[in-house]
Protein backbone atom coordinates (compact mmCIF):
# COMPACT_ATOMS: atom_id res chain seq x y z
CA UNK A 1 0.00 0.00 0.00
CA UNK A 2 1.06 3.65 -0.05
CA UNK A 3 3.33 5.67 2.00
CA UNK A 4 0.29 6.97 4.01
CA UNK A 5 -1.36 3.96 4.93
CA UNK A 6 1.96 2.69 6.62
CA UNK A 7 2.72 5.59 8.29
CA UNK A 8 -0.92 5.18 9.76
CA UNK A 9 0.09 1.58 10.68
CA UNK A 10 3.18 2.95 12.63
CA UNK A 11 1.64 5.64 14.08
CA UNK A 12 -1.01 3.60 16.10
CA UNK A 13 0.46 -0.10 16.35
CA UNK A 14 -2.29 -0.70 18.98
CA UNK A 15 -5.50 0.32 17.84
CA UNK A 16 -5.27 -0.52 13.65
CA UNK A 17 -4.30 -2.99 11.47
CA UNK A 18 -4.34 -3.59 7.58
CA UNK A 19 -6.73 -5.54 6.23
CA UNK A 20 -7.91 -6.96 2.50
CA UNK A 21 -7.30 -4.18 -0.16
CA UNK A 22 -5.76 -1.63 1.48
CA UNK A 23 -8.48 -1.20 3.84
CA UNK A 24 -7.26 -0.10 7.37
CA UNK A 25 -8.83 -1.74 10.24
CA UNK A 26 -9.56 -0.03 13.68
CA UNK A 27 -9.74 -2.76 16.29
CA UNK A 28 -10.05 -0.02 19.28
CA UNK A 29 -13.35 2.24 18.78
CA UNK A 30 -11.85 4.88 21.40
CA UNK A 31 -8.92 6.08 18.81
CA UNK A 32 -11.18 6.87 16.10
CA UNK A 33 -11.03 10.53 16.77
CA UNK A 34 -7.31 10.38 17.25
CA UNK A 35 -7.18 8.57 13.89
CA UNK A 36 -9.71 10.40 11.88
CA UNK A 37 -7.35 13.68 12.52
CA UNK A 38 -4.39 12.34 11.33
CA UNK A 39 -6.37 11.26 8.47
CA UNK A 40 -7.12 14.65 8.10
CA UNK A 41 -3.53 15.73 6.96
CA UNK A 42 -4.00 13.48 3.80
CA UNK A 43 -8.03 13.24 2.92
CA UNK A 44 -10.31 15.78 1.99
CA UNK A 45 -13.55 14.77 2.54
CA UNK A 46 -15.57 12.02 3.65
CA UNK A 47 -16.60 10.27 0.78
CA UNK A 48 -19.13 8.22 2.06
CA UNK A 49 -19.89 6.29 5.36
CA UNK A 50 -21.14 2.82 4.43
CA UNK A 51 -22.86 0.72 7.70
CA UNK A 52 -23.22 -2.78 7.40
CA UNK A 53 -25.49 -4.71 9.58
CA UNK A 54 -23.43 -7.81 10.65
CA UNK A 55 -25.50 -9.04 13.77
CA UNK A 56 -24.36 -8.91 16.43
CA UNK A 57 -22.30 -6.24 15.38
CA UNK A 58 -22.47 -3.09 12.60
CA UNK A 59 -19.73 -2.66 10.56
CA UNK A 60 -18.88 1.31 9.71
CA UNK A 61 -16.82 1.37 6.67
CA UNK A 62 -15.27 5.07 6.37
CA UNK A 63 -14.19 6.29 3.01
CA UNK A 64 -11.67 8.92 2.94
CA UNK A 65 -11.05 10.45 -0.57
CA UNK A 66 -9.27 13.73 -1.63
CA UNK A 67 -9.65 16.53 -4.63
CA UNK A 68 -6.58 15.40 -6.07
CA UNK A 69 -5.62 12.38 -7.83
CA UNK A 70 -7.31 9.01 -7.24
CA UNK A 71 -6.14 8.03 -3.33
CA UNK A 72 -9.13 6.99 -1.27
CA UNK A 73 -8.59 4.79 2.02
CA UNK A 74 -11.69 3.01 3.90
CA UNK A 75 -11.43 2.49 8.05
CA UNK A 76 -13.36 -0.33 9.05
CA UNK A 77 -14.71 -0.08 12.66
CA UNK A 78 -16.93 -2.89 14.40
CA UNK A 79 -19.49 -2.16 17.40
CA UNK A 80 -21.89 -4.20 18.83
CA UNK A 81 -25.65 -3.24 18.07
CA UNK A 82 -26.45 -1.04 21.05
CA UNK A 83 -23.11 0.69 21.07
CA UNK A 84 -22.50 4.33 20.59
CA UNK A 85 -19.41 5.33 18.80
CA UNK A 86 -17.66 9.15 18.53
CA UNK A 87 -18.82 11.60 15.27
CA UNK A 88 -16.72 12.68 13.13
CA UNK A 89 -18.37 15.71 12.34
CA UNK A 90 -16.24 18.20 14.03
CA UNK A 91 -13.16 16.79 12.24
CA UNK A 92 -14.97 16.26 8.64
CA UNK A 93 -18.30 18.26 8.28
CA UNK A 94 -19.03 16.16 5.36
CA UNK A 95 -20.23 13.14 7.57
CA UNK A 96 -23.40 14.96 9.09
CA UNK A 97 -25.87 14.04 6.82
CA UNK A 98 -24.14 10.47 6.49
CA UNK A 99 -23.88 10.28 10.33
CA UNK A 100 -27.88 11.19 10.39
CA UNK A 101 -28.50 8.49 7.81
CA UNK A 102 -26.50 6.09 9.44
CA UNK A 103 -28.91 6.78 12.68
CA UNK A 104 -31.73 7.14 10.80
CA UNK A 105 -31.69 3.74 9.11
CA UNK A 106 -29.63 1.40 11.53
CA UNK A 107 -29.93 3.36 14.71
CA UNK A 108 -26.39 3.43 15.53
CA UNK A 109 -25.91 6.98 17.52
CA UNK A 110 -23.22 9.30 17.64
CA UNK A 111 -21.78 10.97 20.32
CA UNK A 112 -21.10 14.98 20.00
CA UNK A 113 -23.34 15.08 16.58
CA UNK A 114 -24.68 18.47 16.49
CA UNK A 115 -27.92 17.83 14.84
CA UNK A 116 -28.49 13.77 15.39
CA UNK A 117 -32.13 13.61 14.44
CA UNK A 118 -33.47 11.55 11.48
CA UNK A 119 -33.23 12.80 7.60
CA UNK A 120 -34.61 10.27 4.95
CA UNK A 121 -37.43 8.68 7.27
CA UNK A 122 -40.26 11.05 9.18
CA UNK A 123 -39.42 11.47 12.62
CA UNK A 124 -42.13 9.08 14.19
CA UNK A 125 -41.40 6.48 12.13
CA UNK A 126 -40.43 2.93 13.97
CA UNK A 127 -37.59 1.38 13.71
CA UNK A 128 -34.78 1.25 11.25
CA UNK A 129 -35.52 -0.61 7.94
CA UNK A 130 -31.85 -1.36 6.97
CA UNK A 131 -31.21 -3.40 10.03
CA UNK A 132 -31.03 -7.64 9.25
CA UNK A 133 -33.82 -7.53 12.12
CA UNK A 134 -35.86 -5.34 10.63
CA UNK A 135 -39.53 -6.80 10.22
CA UNK A 136 -42.77 -5.42 9.28
CA UNK A 137 -44.49 -4.51 12.26
CA UNK A 138 -48.50 -3.73 12.60
CA UNK A 139 -47.12 -0.72 13.86
CA UNK A 140 -45.84 -0.04 10.72
CA UNK A 141 -48.05 -1.62 8.18
CA UNK A 142 -51.11 1.20 9.79
CA UNK A 143 -48.20 3.75 10.11
CA UNK A 144 -50.07 6.86 8.35
CA UNK A 145 -47.48 9.88 9.49
CA UNK A 146 -50.65 11.82 10.79
CA UNK A 147 -49.26 11.88 14.35
CA UNK A 148 -46.50 14.40 13.34
CA UNK A 149 -47.07 16.81 14.88
CA UNK A 150 -45.16 20.60 12.93
CA UNK B 1 -39.93 44.85 14.13
CA UNK B 2 -36.21 44.38 14.61
CA UNK B 3 -34.67 41.12 15.45
CA UNK B 4 -38.17 39.57 14.73
CA UNK B 5 -38.20 37.23 11.63
CA UNK B 6 -40.64 35.07 10.19
CA UNK B 7 -40.03 31.31 9.30
CA UNK B 8 -40.65 30.70 5.81
CA UNK B 9 -41.52 27.32 4.37
CA UNK B 10 -40.70 26.69 0.85
CA UNK B 11 -41.45 23.73 -0.81
CA UNK B 12 -42.46 20.96 -0.64
CA UNK B 13 -42.31 21.60 -4.52
CA UNK B 14 -43.87 19.18 -7.09
CA UNK B 15 -41.98 16.45 -8.76
CA UNK B 16 -42.18 17.59 -12.01
CA UNK B 17 -39.84 20.39 -11.55
CA UNK B 18 -36.60 18.78 -9.15
CA UNK B 19 -38.32 16.81 -7.17
CA UNK B 20 -40.00 17.12 -3.33
CA UNK B 21 -37.36 19.50 -1.44
CA UNK B 22 -38.83 21.67 1.63
CA UNK B 23 -36.54 24.43 2.56
CA UNK B 24 -37.55 26.12 6.13
CA UNK B 25 -36.33 29.72 6.16
CA UNK B 26 -35.70 32.05 8.56
CA UNK B 27 -36.28 35.62 6.83
CA UNK B 28 -35.82 38.72 8.58
CA UNK B 29 -37.32 41.52 5.67
CA UNK B 30 -36.33 40.46 2.51
CA UNK B 31 -33.29 38.32 3.47
CA UNK B 32 -32.73 34.34 4.56
CA UNK B 33 -31.12 34.41 7.85
CA UNK B 34 -30.63 30.96 8.10
CA UNK B 35 -32.16 27.92 6.02
CA UNK B 36 -32.58 24.72 6.81
CA UNK B 37 -33.08 21.43 3.82
CA UNK B 38 -35.05 18.85 4.42
CA UNK B 39 -35.15 15.55 2.27
CA UNK B 40 -36.81 12.50 2.50
CA UNK B 41 -39.75 13.09 0.66
CA UNK B 42 -39.37 10.71 -1.98
CA UNK B 43 -37.49 7.58 -0.07
CA UNK B 44 -38.24 4.42 -1.46
CA UNK B 45 -35.57 2.61 -0.01
CA UNK B 46 -33.69 1.25 -2.81
CA UNK B 47 -30.65 0.07 -0.68
CA UNK B 48 -33.22 -2.36 0.92
CA UNK B 49 -34.33 -3.10 -2.06
CA UNK B 50 -31.33 -3.90 -3.24
CA UNK B 51 -30.47 -6.46 -0.37
CA UNK B 52 -33.98 -8.26 -1.90
CA UNK B 53 -33.16 -8.15 -5.49
CA UNK B 54 -30.99 -10.39 -8.13
CA UNK B 55 -28.20 -8.34 -9.16
CA UNK B 56 -29.97 -7.99 -12.59
CA UNK B 57 -32.80 -7.44 -11.74
CA UNK B 58 -32.18 -4.09 -9.85
CA UNK B 59 -31.30 -2.17 -13.41
CA UNK B 60 -35.09 -1.12 -13.25
CA UNK B 61 -34.73 0.60 -9.53
CA UNK B 62 -31.49 1.73 -10.36
CA UNK B 63 -33.46 3.82 -13.42
CA UNK B 64 -35.66 5.96 -10.52
CA UNK B 65 -32.44 7.21 -8.83
CA UNK B 66 -31.48 9.90 -10.76
CA UNK B 67 -34.32 10.20 -13.23
CA UNK B 68 -33.28 12.77 -15.61
CA UNK B 69 -29.59 10.91 -15.70
CA UNK B 70 -31.11 6.75 -15.53
CA UNK B 71 -28.21 5.62 -17.66
CA UNK B 72 -25.28 7.27 -15.81
CA UNK B 73 -26.39 5.11 -12.33
CA UNK B 74 -26.56 2.08 -14.73
CA UNK B 75 -23.36 1.76 -16.03
CA UNK B 76 -22.38 1.94 -12.29
CA UNK B 77 -24.42 -0.28 -11.17
CA UNK B 78 -23.32 -2.74 -13.74
CA UNK B 79 -19.47 -1.82 -13.50
CA UNK B 80 -19.94 -2.31 -9.82
CA UNK B 81 -20.87 -5.66 -9.95
CA UNK B 82 -18.36 -6.73 -12.82
CA UNK B 83 -15.67 -5.69 -10.57
CA UNK B 84 -17.42 -7.80 -8.03
CA UNK B 85 -17.21 -10.68 -10.16
CA UNK B 86 -13.92 -9.63 -11.76
CA UNK B 87 -15.76 -10.00 -15.04
CA UNK B 88 -13.89 -7.86 -18.61
CA UNK B 89 -16.01 -6.39 -20.81
CA UNK B 90 -15.62 -5.83 -24.19
CA UNK B 91 -14.49 -2.72 -25.76
CA UNK B 92 -17.41 -2.50 -27.84
CA UNK B 93 -19.37 -2.49 -25.20
CA UNK B 94 -17.46 0.14 -23.46
CA UNK B 95 -17.81 2.90 -26.06
CA UNK B 96 -21.50 2.12 -25.92
CA UNK B 97 -21.82 2.58 -22.61
CA UNK B 98 -19.42 5.71 -23.36
CA UNK B 99 -21.46 7.01 -25.78
CA UNK B 100 -24.87 6.46 -23.88
CA UNK B 101 -23.21 7.88 -20.74
CA UNK B 102 -22.03 11.09 -22.61
CA UNK B 103 -25.60 11.56 -24.22
CA UNK B 104 -27.36 11.33 -20.81
CA UNK B 105 -24.86 13.74 -19.69
CA UNK B 106 -25.89 16.61 -22.01
CA UNK B 107 -29.80 15.76 -21.56
CA UNK B 108 -29.46 15.95 -18.20
CA UNK B 109 -27.61 19.32 -18.41
CA UNK B 110 -30.53 20.52 -20.23
CA UNK B 111 -33.21 19.43 -18.35
CA UNK B 112 -30.87 21.48 -15.93
CA UNK B 113 -30.85 24.49 -18.14
CA UNK B 114 -34.84 24.11 -18.62
CA UNK B 115 -35.78 23.84 -15.24
CA UNK B 116 -33.35 26.66 -14.07
CA UNK B 117 -35.59 28.54 -16.52
CA UNK B 118 -38.43 27.29 -14.85
CA UNK B 119 -37.23 28.56 -11.64
CA UNK B 120 -36.35 32.27 -12.64
CA UNK B 121 -39.54 32.30 -14.22
CA UNK B 122 -38.51 31.87 -17.69
CA UNK B 123 -41.02 29.06 -19.41
CA UNK B 124 -39.68 29.48 -22.77
CA UNK B 125 -36.40 27.98 -21.67
CA UNK B 126 -37.88 24.95 -20.16
CA UNK B 127 -39.56 24.85 -23.75
CA UNK B 128 -36.68 25.13 -25.94
CA UNK B 129 -34.13 22.51 -23.60
CA UNK B 130 -37.09 19.88 -23.71
CA UNK B 131 -37.21 20.81 -27.41
CA UNK B 132 -33.63 19.71 -27.50
CA UNK B 133 -33.74 16.77 -25.00
CA UNK B 134 -35.99 15.12 -27.31
CA UNK B 135 -33.92 14.92 -30.09
CA UNK B 136 -31.50 12.50 -27.84
CA UNK B 137 -34.51 10.93 -26.27
CA UNK B 138 -35.48 9.40 -30.02
CA UNK B 139 -32.11 7.68 -29.85
CA UNK B 140 -32.06 6.55 -26.40
CA UNK B 141 -35.51 5.16 -27.50
CA UNK B 142 -33.95 3.57 -31.04
CA UNK B 143 -30.98 2.15 -29.41
CA UNK B 144 -33.26 0.86 -26.05
CA UNK B 145 -36.80 0.85 -26.75
CA UNK B 146 -36.79 3.26 -23.31
CA UNK B 147 -36.92 6.71 -23.12
CA UNK B 148 -36.70 8.16 -19.33
CA UNK B 149 -35.87 4.98 -17.76
CA UNK B 150 -34.05 2.55 -20.44
CA UNK B 151 -33.06 -0.23 -18.87
CA UNK B 152 -30.54 -0.71 -21.70
CA UNK B 153 -27.77 -2.33 -19.26
CA UNK B 154 -26.85 -5.15 -17.92
CA UNK B 155 -23.79 -7.40 -15.85
CA UNK B 156 -21.24 -8.28 -18.72
CA UNK B 157 -22.38 -5.92 -21.68
CA UNK B 158 -25.84 -4.25 -23.00
CA UNK B 159 -29.17 -5.23 -24.19
CA UNK B 160 -28.81 -4.88 -27.75
CA UNK B 161 -26.18 -3.22 -30.16
CA UNK B 162 -26.54 -0.18 -32.07
CA UNK B 163 -29.02 -0.21 -34.38
CA UNK B 164 -27.74 0.72 -38.20
CA UNK B 165 -27.31 3.69 -39.23
CA UNK B 166 -27.65 4.96 -35.77
CA UNK B 167 -23.87 6.69 -35.69
CA UNK B 168 -25.65 9.45 -38.55
CA UNK B 169 -28.61 10.20 -36.97
CA UNK B 170 -26.53 10.74 -33.55
CA UNK B 171 -24.13 13.02 -35.38
CA UNK B 172 -27.24 15.33 -37.13
CA UNK B 173 -28.99 15.45 -33.64
CA UNK B 174 -25.82 16.80 -32.32
CA UNK B 175 -25.06 19.29 -34.35
CA UNK B 176 -28.53 20.85 -34.45
CA UNK B 177 -27.73 20.96 -30.13
CA UNK B 178 -24.88 22.11 -30.72
CA UNK B 179 -25.29 24.87 -33.05
CA UNK B 180 -28.90 25.91 -30.84
CA UNK B 181 -26.69 26.00 -27.39
CA UNK B 182 -23.93 28.15 -29.27
CA UNK B 183 -26.54 30.52 -31.26
CA UNK B 184 -29.84 30.60 -29.34
CA UNK B 185 -28.86 29.75 -25.93
CA UNK B 186 -26.40 32.31 -25.84
CA UNK B 187 -28.47 35.22 -27.07
CA UNK B 188 -31.77 33.84 -24.31
CA UNK B 189 -29.24 33.01 -21.46
CA UNK B 190 -25.66 33.28 -20.88
CA UNK B 191 -25.29 36.53 -22.78
CA UNK B 192 -28.43 38.26 -22.18
CA UNK B 193 -28.06 41.01 -19.69
CA UNK B 194 -31.70 40.08 -18.06
CA UNK B 195 -30.30 36.71 -17.22
CA UNK B 196 -26.76 38.37 -16.29
CA UNK B 197 -28.38 39.85 -13.59
CA UNK B 198 -30.15 37.60 -11.97
CA UNK B 199 -27.61 35.48 -11.72
CA UNK B 200 -24.04 37.17 -11.48
CA UNK B 201 -22.34 37.45 -8.12
CA UNK B 202 -25.65 35.56 -6.24
CA UNK B 203 -25.41 32.19 -4.31
CA UNK B 204 -21.32 32.14 -3.84
CA UNK B 205 -20.13 28.66 -3.11
CA UNK B 206 -16.56 28.85 -1.98
CA UNK B 207 -13.77 26.25 -2.13
CA UNK B 208 -13.76 26.42 1.60
CA UNK B 209 -17.62 25.25 1.65
CA UNK B 210 -17.36 22.82 -1.02
CA UNK B 211 -14.53 20.82 0.72
CA UNK B 212 -16.34 21.20 3.94
CA UNK B 213 -19.62 19.36 2.31
CA UNK B 214 -17.64 17.11 -0.20
CA UNK B 215 -19.72 18.91 -2.88
CA UNK B 216 -18.06 17.60 -6.38
CA UNK B 217 -19.14 17.61 -9.91
CA UNK B 218 -20.13 20.70 -11.79
CA UNK B 219 -21.00 22.41 -8.80
CA UNK B 220 -17.17 21.99 -7.44
CA UNK B 221 -15.82 23.22 -11.11
CA UNK B 222 -17.67 26.31 -11.06
CA UNK B 223 -15.13 27.37 -7.82
CA UNK B 224 -12.60 26.36 -10.10
CA UNK B 225 -11.65 23.18 -8.83
CA UNK B 226 -10.31 21.16 -11.66
CA UNK B 227 -11.12 17.55 -10.79
CA UNK B 228 -13.14 15.19 -13.30
CA UNK B 229 -13.35 11.28 -12.69
CA UNK B 230 -13.15 11.12 -15.95
CA UNK B 231 -9.91 12.39 -16.18
CA UNK B 232 -8.46 11.55 -12.97
CA UNK B 233 -9.74 7.86 -12.57
CA UNK B 234 -10.55 7.42 -16.31
CA UNK B 235 -13.14 4.59 -16.40
CA UNK B 236 -14.57 2.98 -19.73
CA UNK B 237 -12.67 4.52 -22.63
CA UNK B 238 -12.44 8.09 -21.43
CA UNK B 239 -8.52 7.58 -21.38
CA UNK B 240 -8.94 7.32 -25.33
CA UNK B 241 -10.68 10.52 -25.75
CA UNK B 242 -9.64 14.13 -26.22
CA UNK B 243 -11.82 16.80 -23.86
CA UNK B 244 -11.04 18.93 -21.34
CA UNK B 245 -11.97 19.57 -18.21
CA UNK B 246 -14.37 23.25 -17.63
CA UNK B 247 -13.74 25.39 -14.92
CA UNK B 248 -15.01 28.55 -13.94
CA UNK B 249 -13.58 30.75 -11.15
CA UNK B 250 -16.73 32.71 -10.24
CA UNK B 251 -18.14 29.96 -7.92
CA UNK B 252 -21.73 32.07 -8.44
CA UNK B 253 -25.23 30.55 -9.73
CA UNK B 254 -23.96 32.01 -13.23
CA UNK B 255 -20.62 30.10 -12.95
CA UNK B 256 -22.50 26.83 -12.28
CA UNK B 257 -24.87 27.50 -15.08
CA UNK B 258 -21.95 28.04 -17.71
CA UNK B 259 -20.09 25.00 -16.79
CA UNK B 260 -23.18 23.19 -17.45
CA UNK B 261 -23.39 25.19 -20.54
CA UNK B 262 -19.77 24.16 -21.67
CA UNK B 263 -19.96 20.84 -20.53
CA UNK B 264 -22.66 19.63 -23.23
CA UNK B 265 -20.00 21.10 -25.83
CA UNK B 266 -17.31 18.94 -24.82
CA UNK B 267 -19.38 16.16 -24.20
CA UNK B 268 -20.59 16.71 -27.77
CA UNK B 269 -16.65 16.54 -29.13
CA UNK B 270 -15.77 12.88 -26.77
CA UNK B 271 -19.31 11.42 -28.31
CA UNK B 272 -18.06 12.55 -32.10
CA UNK B 273 -14.66 11.27 -30.96
CA UNK B 274 -16.32 7.84 -29.88
CA UNK B 275 -18.53 7.39 -32.46
CA UNK B 276 -15.46 7.47 -34.75
CA UNK B 277 -13.15 5.06 -33.40
CA UNK B 278 -16.09 2.88 -32.10
CA UNK B 279 -14.83 -1.07 -32.99
CA UNK B 280 -16.25 -3.77 -34.53
CA UNK B 281 -17.33 -6.62 -32.16
CA UNK B 282 -20.36 -8.09 -30.58
CA UNK B 283 -21.71 -6.14 -27.71
CA UNK B 284 -22.65 -9.91 -26.20
CA UNK B 285 -23.53 -10.40 -22.66
CA UNK B 286 -21.04 -12.43 -21.02
CA UNK B 287 -22.94 -13.08 -17.68
CA UNK B 288 -26.14 -15.23 -16.83
CA UNK B 289 -29.44 -13.41 -15.50
CA UNK B 290 -28.77 -14.90 -11.98
CA UNK B 291 -25.76 -15.38 -10.90
CA UNK B 292 -23.33 -15.45 -7.80
CA UNK B 293 -20.71 -13.35 -7.33
CA UNK B 294 -18.33 -13.50 -4.85
CA UNK B 295 -18.09 -12.19 -1.73
CA UNK B 296 -16.24 -8.83 -0.77
CA UNK B 297 -15.96 -5.40 -0.88
CA UNK B 298 -16.29 -3.31 -3.94
CA UNK B 299 -16.66 0.37 -4.57
CA UNK B 300 -16.81 1.87 -7.98
CA UNK B 301 -17.28 5.55 -8.53
CA UNK B 302 -18.15 7.64 -11.74
CA UNK B 303 -18.88 10.81 -12.93
CA UNK B 304 -22.45 10.90 -12.72
CA UNK B 305 -23.71 14.62 -14.96
CA UNK B 306 -24.14 15.96 -11.10
CA UNK B 307 -20.99 14.76 -9.37
CA UNK B 308 -19.31 11.49 -8.19
CA UNK B 309 -21.35 8.85 -7.65
CA UNK B 310 -20.39 6.03 -5.89
CA UNK B 311 -21.63 2.42 -5.30
CA UNK B 312 -19.73 0.71 -2.28
CA UNK B 313 -21.27 -2.90 -2.78
CA UNK B 314 -21.00 -5.49 -0.19
CA UNK B 315 -21.62 -9.41 -1.21
CA UNK B 316 -21.41 -13.03 0.65
CA UNK B 317 -21.22 -15.25 -2.12
CA UNK B 318 -24.86 -15.19 -2.63
CA UNK B 319 -27.25 -14.49 -5.50
CA UNK B 320 -28.22 -11.00 -4.02
CA UNK B 321 -26.33 -8.33 -2.35
CA UNK B 322 -25.74 -7.91 1.13
CA UNK B 323 -25.65 -4.99 2.16
CA UNK B 324 -25.29 -1.85 -1.14
CA UNK B 325 -24.80 1.92 -0.13
CA UNK B 326 -25.92 4.62 -3.10
CA UNK B 327 -23.18 8.00 -2.97
CA UNK B 328 -25.54 10.30 -4.23
CA UNK B 329 -23.68 13.86 -5.47
CA UNK B 330 -26.85 15.79 -4.73
CA UNK B 331 -27.58 14.67 -1.52
CA UNK B 332 -23.98 16.85 -0.73
CA UNK B 333 -24.84 19.69 -2.92
CA UNK B 334 -28.15 19.82 -0.92
CA UNK B 335 -25.81 19.88 2.41
CA UNK B 336 -24.17 23.16 1.56
CA UNK B 337 -27.11 24.52 0.24
CA UNK B 338 -27.78 26.05 3.74
CA UNK B 339 -24.23 27.94 3.99
CA UNK B 340 -24.54 29.21 0.50
CA UNK B 341 -28.29 30.66 0.98
CA UNK B 342 -26.88 32.45 3.97
CA UNK B 343 -27.88 36.03 3.85
CA UNK B 344 -29.43 36.06 0.20
CA UNK B 345 -32.27 37.46 -1.06
CA UNK B 346 -35.95 35.19 -0.60
CA UNK B 347 -36.00 35.98 -4.61
CA UNK B 348 -33.08 34.35 -5.21
CA UNK B 349 -32.97 31.21 -2.78
CA UNK B 350 -34.97 29.96 -5.72
CA UNK B 351 -32.55 30.38 -8.53
CA UNK B 352 -29.55 29.18 -6.23
CA UNK B 353 -31.63 26.16 -5.22
CA UNK B 354 -31.84 25.39 -9.26
CA UNK B 355 -28.49 26.30 -9.51
CA UNK B 356 -27.51 23.00 -7.58
CA UNK B 357 -28.88 20.74 -9.85
CA UNK B 358 -30.30 18.57 -7.04
CA UNK B 359 -32.29 15.24 -8.55
CA UNK B 360 -34.17 14.22 -5.13
CA UNK B 361 -34.76 10.75 -6.57
CA UNK B 362 -31.10 10.50 -6.20
CA UNK B 363 -31.18 12.48 -2.57
CA UNK B 364 -33.79 10.03 -1.41
CA UNK B 365 -32.65 7.09 -2.66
Amino acid sequence: MNDFTDKLLKAFPNGLKASDGGTIELTDKKKLLKVVERVRKNFDILFMLTVVDRPPNFELNYVFSKYEGRDILILRTLIKHEESIDSITNLFPSADWEEREAYDLFGIKFDGHPNLKRILLPEDWPGHPLRKDFVVTDEIKNWTGLDLKF
Amino acid sequence: MEGRGIELNIGPVHPATHGVLKLVADIEGDTVKNAKVEIGFLHRGKEKIAELRYFNSYFPIVDKLDYVGALNWEILWASTVEKAMNLEINDRVKYIRAVMAEIQRIMSHLVYIGSFGQDLGNLTFFIWALRERELLMDIVEEISGGRLAPMYNRVGGVFYDFTDGIADKINTALSKIEEKVKKEYRAMTYENSLFIMRSKGIGIMGQKVIKENGVTGPNMRASGIKRDLRKDEPYLVYDKVDFEIITENDSDVYARFMVRVREILESIKIIRQLLKDMPKGDAKISAPWIMKVPAGYTLVRHEMSKGEGAMFLVTDGGLKPYRLKIRSPSFYSLQALPLVLEGCKVADAFVITASMDPVMGEVDR
